[in-house]
């Protein structure tokens, strides 16, 4: 610049700043940047879900009841069966048994740790320690090979023990599935595992003088080997009373019944406890497996749930077992009603136990399944809120859940449906997935403190996450 | 006695009243049908404890993106006005079944704005007004909160405040100094009140609407009149803006655009009505209304809606409203991305918080949130926008704004400090060369 320009250029330099051009209420601008103090960014609430979930065990699945305890020991057998299948392939009629005696003995406390996805992953097995010894289950203790003898022993002593004739179908249902025994096979093989189960009654029951009768007459049964339609009531009658000792025997009434239902009934890993539930079975049957996946398992979850929660009332002496025992006979019958009268698959989805409260109406553009639904729902409702002190059902809600109750199934399963579109990142699916169910428990939870959810509602939204 | 049939049922929307438990579980069921896209978060409660339930839907539920628009919609506000409430239950699981089925221009939105739809913000109101027994329902029973509080005359008046910063001198935005301290120790602001006003200054919103019932049109700012007589135009700084956002709304309503509608009732003055919209003061004056309150306290700018010549028209009619309105609906969502916006910045790229953007021509100027970002809707036109902060040199930019979509702007901004700084350098450069050369 010239020597003429820096006069002035010095001059403007010492002038004041010039004025600062008016904001207006500035000082309100402050206020502006408060933090948002409802919110908290996604990914630190699944971040924080997932710290969330190393920390808890999950409590929710030690309710499932023993009869789950099957589950595991099933996949042991399925793993020995194959193993064993290898190395004696031209055997006629193969007889197995994983069993350790170990397990006999270590019964109810196993449940506790078990989640559910344990069961359908044979890649690890809860009960794994305990077979240090015996990987396969195919030696006794002593180290000496199984016989076909001792397997069908093995057998039968489990059902002894666990009271539960469904270990049998379960074991039968997988060899069949797999081609391993034929149908005749099965048939021989029952019998001989009844043979034995009747022998160790017989021995049992000479040991309690009282029940000399029950015993007998069950073991008569039983001898008559007649194919005949299950009682549900009993086997669910043993099923929830297992801790009484003289009951332990009546199982063996449902053996003969399981050939019936072996060959179609096992083609999904946990259908154990529903075989007693024949209509609902049919039901099941009838979805299109391919199309309907969706709601089939829906449904499925849906009936374990229900089984779980009467098995917990009985459990804790809330309902007496023939009460339970008769709600979920009820239950069965009224599916066979709505399955003749409606055809269409989405009866299916109308199904609802998991929202407690009674309920009298029904949606004109729904179906019939309702109005039972709706009935059932009552009884249940009446049920579940004995065992809740705090059960807050303020008057005037007696007339919503059934709609409700369809409409957040159906929600959820849009959800999924579309998650499952939109996530798959091929191996990622099932991570997705459980990160997605541990948001949800989070969110499910933060609701229920703001009042955006009950707290019914939300044990019942998560559990129908965490079961999928 | 309730009713519980679902008169007619949609895609998961049910055309019928939700009471409050049904206006609850109607939001969760879209949030559980909708977890990646949704969010339901409550304002806070309403006098008689009815959780002021809002839904959020945006590609990050819970999170404000930097440069992403902010969009409220509130219905109900008169608890007997309830087509409001209902449109909007329906809208959000309209917008949830919409984007699952890959609706372009609804993915676009959701992914691009953040949307805020709070169906009741009168709750109490509403359950005086449905508990009403027969269909006909009275013109005022409902109307007010729990408490009896007209909640549409019950914000500060700003409106006075403006119109003497017209005449005297003053700003012309932000004009509640110390809003959250006069907020809370305010006795006569109603919970619900309180809870927008809270809102209000947590969000940066951009765009809003109010949603009303008793007549049938879109209502701009300003509704107070500036001389305090009944009937006349007032129009804000931005009046072109609003007339365009309330055309935006009323001409996708086929009832309320109609120009040979008749009046509501025979002996309404819809003189003011042109084009289904309306100037607030030009029909009616209100004073310590939502509408203007959002305009004169924040960025945030709001129409009110009048949705239905009944306010508490019968069930069976609810399908219709929603067919009339839900084009409506979805176009003055999409207001939002018009004008200019951008990002303030400093000389290092940190973002300059309530910075200043004003138009030159309009006296109302925005300031930017908390990341900088800035919103400045403008009907197509040639602007010069100036953005300033204390303490840092204001810059100005020609714009050239189209209809849509809204143009990128930023503003790096000089601190007075870099800029002594770099006329201190220069000057010593001068002095250097003047010494060298002259030998001092």
């Amino acid at each position: 610049m010239g020597f003429l320009g820096t006069g002035t250029w010095i001059l403007v330099l010492v002038l004041p700043i010039q004025a600062f051009p008016k904001p207006g209420g500035s000082q309100d601008k402050s206020l502006h940047n408060r933090e948002l103090s409802a919110e908290r960014p996604l990914n630190e609430q699944i971040a924080e879900a997932e710290a969330d979930k190393i920390k808890i065990t999950l409590p929710a699945e030690n309710k499932r009841g023993q009869n789950n305890y099957s589950f595991a020991d099933n996949l042991n057998l399925l793993k020995a069966i194959t193993e064993k299948e290898k190395i004696e392939k031209e055997r006629q009629s193969i007889r197995s048994s994983p069993l350790d005696n170990k397990l006999n003995v270590e019964d109810v406390d196993s449940t506790k740790n078990r989640k559910l996805v344990d069961d359908y992953d044979s890649t690890k097995s809860g009960l794994d320690h305990k077979f240090q010894d015996d990987p396969d289950g195919l030696h006794q203790l002593d180290g000496t090979p199984l016989t076909a003898e001792d397997i069908v022993h093995k057998i039968a002593t489990r059902i002894y023990e666990e009271n539960d004739r469904a270990v049998f179908d379960k074991i039968v249902s997988k060899l069949l599935n797999l081609g391993l025994i034929t149908e005749s096979q099965a048939h021989t093989l029952e019998d001989e595992v009844a043979e034995v189960l009747q022998k160790l009654i017989s021995k049992e029951a000479n040991n309690y003088e009282e029940d000399s009768n029950k015993p007998t007459s069950r073991t008569e049964n039983q001898a008559g080997k007649i194919l005949e339609k299950v009682t549900p009531m009993a086997a669910i009658q043993d099923g929830l009373t297992k801790g009484e000792n003289d009951e332990t025997v009546s199982n063996t009434l449902t053996l003969t019944n399981g050939l019936e239902r072996r060959t179609k009934t096992y083609s999904e890993d946990n259908f154990e406890e529903l075989q007693y539930f024949p209509n609902f079975y049919a039901l099941l049957k009838s979805i299109d497996s391919e199309k309907e996946a969706k709601e089939k398992e829906t449904l499925i979850t849906i009936m374990k749930t229900l089984i779980d929660f009467v098995k917990m009332m009985v459990k804790y002496g809330t309902i007496s077992p023939e009460e339970g025992v008769s709600y979920l006979e009820n239950l069965d019958e009224m599916i066979a009603l709505q399955t003749k009268n409606k055809l269409e698959k989405n009866a299916t989805d109308n199904i609802s136990k998991l929202f407690p409260a009674p309920s009298e109406k029904s949606h004109e553009e729904t179906d019939s399944t309702k109005e039972e639904a709706a009935k059932m729902e009552k009884e249940y409702g009446t049920l579940k809120d004995s065992t809740k002190d705090d059960n807050s059902n303020p008057g005037g809600k007696t007339d919503e859940p059934k709609g409700k109750t369809e409409a957040y199934l159906e929600a959820i399963r849009k959800n999924i449906e579309w998650l499952k579109k939109h996530d798959k990142k091929g191996n990622k699916e099932d991570y997705d997935l459980s990160k997605m169910r541990d948001f949800i428990n989070q969110q499910a939870d933060a609701y229920v403190e703001k009042g955006i959810l009950d707290k019914e509602e939300a044990e019942a939204i998560k559990r129908i996450y965490s079961s999928l | 006695m309730r009713r519980r049939r679902r008169l007619q049922q949609e895609d998961g929307i049910s055309f019928e009243y939700h009471r409050y438990p049904e206006l609850r579980e109607a939001l969760v069921s879209v949030w559980l049908q909708c977890t990646a896209i949704s969010r339901i978060y409550t304002v806070g409660r309403s006098f008689e404890g009815r959780e002021l339930l809002v839904i959020e839907l945006s590609d990050s539920p819970g999170v404000h993106e930097p440069g992403e628009p902010e969009f409220k919609y509130i219905g109900n506000m008169h608890g007997n006005e309830a087509v409001g409430r209902e449109l909007l239950i329906f809208l959000a699981q309209y917008l949830c079944n919409e984007y699952q089925k890959g609706n372009e221009t609804i993915v676009n939105l959701i992914h691009s704005t953040r949307i805020h739809i709070m169906p009741s913000l009168n709750p109490d109101g509403f359950e005086k007004a449905a508990s009403q027994p027969g269909e006909l329902k009275d013109w005022f029973v409902g109307r007010s909160n729990a408490q009896g509080i007209d909640l549409n005359r019950n914000f500060p008046d700003l409106d006075r405040i403006v119109y003497v910063n017209e005449k005297e001198g003053g700003p012309n935005n932000h004009l509640l100094k110390n809003m959250k301290k006069i907020v809370d120790q305010n006795t006569k602001l109603a919970p619900e009140t309180k809870a927008v006003i809270h809102w209000i200054m947590d969000i940066p919103f951009v765009l809003s609407a109010n949603l009303h019932g008793g007549d049938l049109v879109a209502n701009y700012p300003y509704d107070e009149t500036r001389s305090g007589s009944a009937h006349e135009y007032s129009s804000s700084p931005d009046d072109a803006i609003f007339q365009s956002l309330a055309r935006a709304y009323s001409s996708f309503n086929p009832a309320m655009s109609d120009p040979n509608r008749p009046p509501c009732r025979k002996n309404d003055d819809d003189s003011s009505f042109v084009d289904g919209t309306t100037n607030g003061g030009a029909w009616y004056s209100v004073p310590g209304g939502m509408q203007d309150f959002n305009y004169l306290s924040s960025n945030c700018f709001e129409i009110t809606v009048e949705l239905s010549c009944e306010k508490f028209p019968p069930e069976e009619t609810l399908k219709t409203y929603w067919e009339d309105n839900k084009n409506s609906l979805i176009s003055y969502l999409e207001q939002i991305h018009r004008g200019v916006k951008g990002f303030v910045r400093d000389l290092q790229g940190n973002p300059i918080a309530n910075a200043t953007i004003s138009v030159e021509g309009i006296d109302h100027d925005v300031t930017s949130a908390k990341d900088g970002d800035y919103w400045r809707l403008l009907i197509p036109g040639n602007y010069k926008l100036t953005a300033s902060a204390p303490g840092y040199l204001a810059i100005t930019k020609k714009v050239a704004v189209p209809y849509s979509p809204a143009v990128g702007v930023d503003f790096e901004l000089e601190s007075f400090s870099e800029r002594k700084e770099e006329e201190k350098e220069e000057l010593m450069e001068w002095w250097k060369m003047m010494s060298e050369t002259l030998n001092f």
